[in-house]
């Protein structure tokens, strides 16, 4: 018995499938930060060429302006206002609608065939190429509805459909991950199924739901391909007072300047760039510091 | 048959030989106040005389409560022939039970038996599980809890439930307990809510504990500490009955100990149903014990007898270890 151990365990074999073990291991670290490191490469080098070229159209005419024909007077304040009016319009329509279907769908809607077939819808909703929802939002917001062209308006209705599947997923993976002891506890005590909802359950998928749709706001801010449906792409010289203005956005405005022949609009592409990435690190950053100041354990 | 609820697997050291005449004692010391009664509703129509006890393998097709007036004493709840079906499966075959007040009802069993799915009818909590049914007649009170004039949500008040995992809610223990009689508008103001408060945590042997920090997360608790706020919050909102799924199963010796003893406490305010693994529990705890076995009820008894004088074969078996 004794002598089976100390072959098994010692001796040259036994070290050889340690050690055959240890490289594995090695080799699977190794691995895994060639893939993180593929990432931030690819991430450094953005921001440093961006940097390098942009950081010179960064300037108060440029923060202060609007669109010109001009480089050096172009500026992005009208793109940014823009772009906050479109996504504010697409937060107010697309969480509340979101958050309810989310709510209705997990928690009240009885399971069967029906309910199925728009969770399968919802998860192909979220799935569909921009560009669709921008026909869709031209077909139904301005020719049928007429509602006005260029504006943070229908940017806003169209983002809005376009972020709403993603809200109502996010949603009801936060709604799910409640644990069913506490809806056991708050039944126990004989609160009913609303009074389960609004005092349980969704003040604690709370932190998950707005990370979700912040994650989607901050798709819906980079969009560009179904707003140029919708004719945000005019060239606008004045920023929008509210948001049934003409307006552009500021992904819009980049591609708009990406594409002028003129020099001068190089650096003042990158220098949008920069300002749209330090609008994405606000929007992320919120939603990292709304997680974790609503996270409760349990 | 298989029952998601209960996972844990049996845990008690039945192997070793029961001590049944602490148990005897222990179960003359607790009856000796209610013998009197128990003699008159014990004997029921049974062929048996004496002190035979009642076991309801097979309910008869005729109600056996009809005779219940005459013994002079109406149980708190009573189930009749109350079956649960989880889809296709039936996870509960013909119960009749009945749950005295001032009593301590134990629910016995191997894992998957129904003991729990049994006790989740008594509050309408299965309601919640999709594809559940529940057939037959369950009573609080005389009154029909699955009727549709019975609204389920002062049922639930009326019947409350402490949970086999410790669930308080991630607020303050003052919430925690709190929250049921703000949501049932039992307290007038502040100071009212206060001393529900209070009373609830007091007799739940808490108040001791958690006076001074009555505003700090419930969930910071130890899990002793944990289940006995839960039975507050239960308590909180003066319920008639109280429900207890395993109280103690995630809980150690010390903490158990003081569940047992609270329930003792409890005992003469409340109707008490339990359901446990522990079978010394059951013989500690209570007065009426319930064996079930693969979704029936094998036997229906006093403790004492149970485990002392089982009639039946499976209880004999079970008690003694040889499955379960």
């Amino acid at each position: 018995m004794n002598s089976v151990a100390l072959t098994r365990w010692s001796g040259e074999d036994a070290q050889r499938r340690v050690a055959k073990r240890y490289a594995a291991e090695r080799r699977f670290k190794l691995l895994g930060l060639l893939a993180v490191g593929i990432s931030v490469a690819f991430l450094v080098f953005l921001l440093a060429t961006m940097l390098v070229r942009g950081v010179g159209g960064l300037s108060a005419t440029f923060l202060a302006g609007s669109d010109s024909t001009d480089p050096a007077m172009a500026g992005v304040w009208g793109a940014l206002k823009g772009s906050f009016l479109t996504i504010l319009v697409t937060i107010g329509l697309a969480f509340p609608v979101g958050v309810l279907s989310a709510v209705y769908l997990e928690e009240f809607a009885p399971r069967n065939r029906w309910t199925d077939l728009i969770e399968v819808s919802i998860n192909n909703l979220a799935a569909v190429p921009s560009i669709i929802f921008g026909l869709l939002g031209l077909a139904v917001f301005l020719n049928v509805l007429h509602l006005p062209r260029s504006a943070p308006l229908v940017g806003g209705l169209t983002l809005a459909l376009m972020t709403m599947p993603v809200i109502v997923i996010a949603g009801r993976n936060a709604i799910k991950s409640v644990p069913p002891s506490i809806r056991d506890a708050a039944l126990g005590v004989g609160a009913s199924k609303m009074q389960v909802v609004f005092h349980h359950v969704l003040p604690l998928a709370l932190p998950g739901i707005l990370t979700g749709t912040i994650i989607g706001m901050a798709r819906a801010l980079g969009e560009t391909a179904p707003l140029l449906m919708i004719g945000m792409r005019a060239f606008i010289a004045a920023p929008p007072q509210g948001i049934s203005d003409p307006a552009t956005v500021l992904p819009v405005q980049i591609f708009l300047w990406s594409d002028e022949v003129s020099r001068g609009f190089v650096e003042k592409t990158s220098a949008a760039i920069i300002v749209l990435l330090v609008f994405m690190l606000l929007m992320n950053g919120l939603a990292i510091y709304l997680r974790n100041r609503f996270e409760r354990r349990w | 048959m298989t029952m998601t609820q209960e996972k844990q697997p049996i845990t008690t050291n039945s192997a070793v030989p029961f001590p049944s005449t602490a148990i005897a004692a222990d179960a003359a010391r607790d009856d000796a106040g209610i013998a009197k009664e128990d003699a008159a509703w014990t004997d029921r129509p049974e062929p048996a005389a004496g002190p035979a006890p009642i076991t309801v393998e097979t309910p008869s097709p005729e109600p056996q409560d009809t005779a219940e007036p005459a013994a002079g004493r109406t149980p708190k709840m009573r189930a009749d022939r109350v079956s649960v079906f989880y889809g296709d499966k039936q996870a509960l075959k013909d119960v009749s039970i009945e749950v005295h007040d001032d009593r301590v009802t134990a629910f016995i069993g191997p894992s998957g038996c129904g003991k729990s799915t049994f006790l989740r009818c008594l509050n309408r909590m299965n309601d919640t599980i999709a594809g559940a049914r529940v057939a037959g007649q369950i009573e609080l009170d005389g009154h029909d809890i699955n009727a549709p004039d019975m609204d389920v949500v002062q049922l639930r008040a009326r019947v409350g439930m402490v949970f086999q995992k410790p669930n308080p809610f991630p607020k303050s223990i003052y919430e925690n307990v709190a929250y049921g009689p703000r949501i049932h508008g039992l307290a007038q103001g502040k100071s009212e809510l206060d001393g529900i408060v209070e009373k609830s945590l007091r007799r739940a042997g808490l108040w001791d504990e958690v006076k001074d920090r009555l505003q700090e997360s419930g969930t910071a608790l130890s899990g002793g500490q944990q289940q006995r706020l839960c039975i507050a919050r239960a308590i909180a909102v003066d319920p008639e009955v109280i429900l207890m799924d395993e109280p103690c199963s995630a809980l150690d010796p010390i903490a158990t100990a003081k569940i047992e003893e609270l329930i003792h406490e409890l005992r003469g305010r409340y109707a008490i149903a339990i359901v446990t693994h522990n079978m010394q529990q059951a013989a500690r705890v209570s007065q009426r014990t319930a064996f079930f076995h693969l979704g029936e009820l094998i036997e229906y008894n006093r403790t004492s007898d149970i485990f002392t004088n089982p009639r039946e074969q499976r209880t004999q078996d079970y008690i003694t270890g040889r499955y379960g």
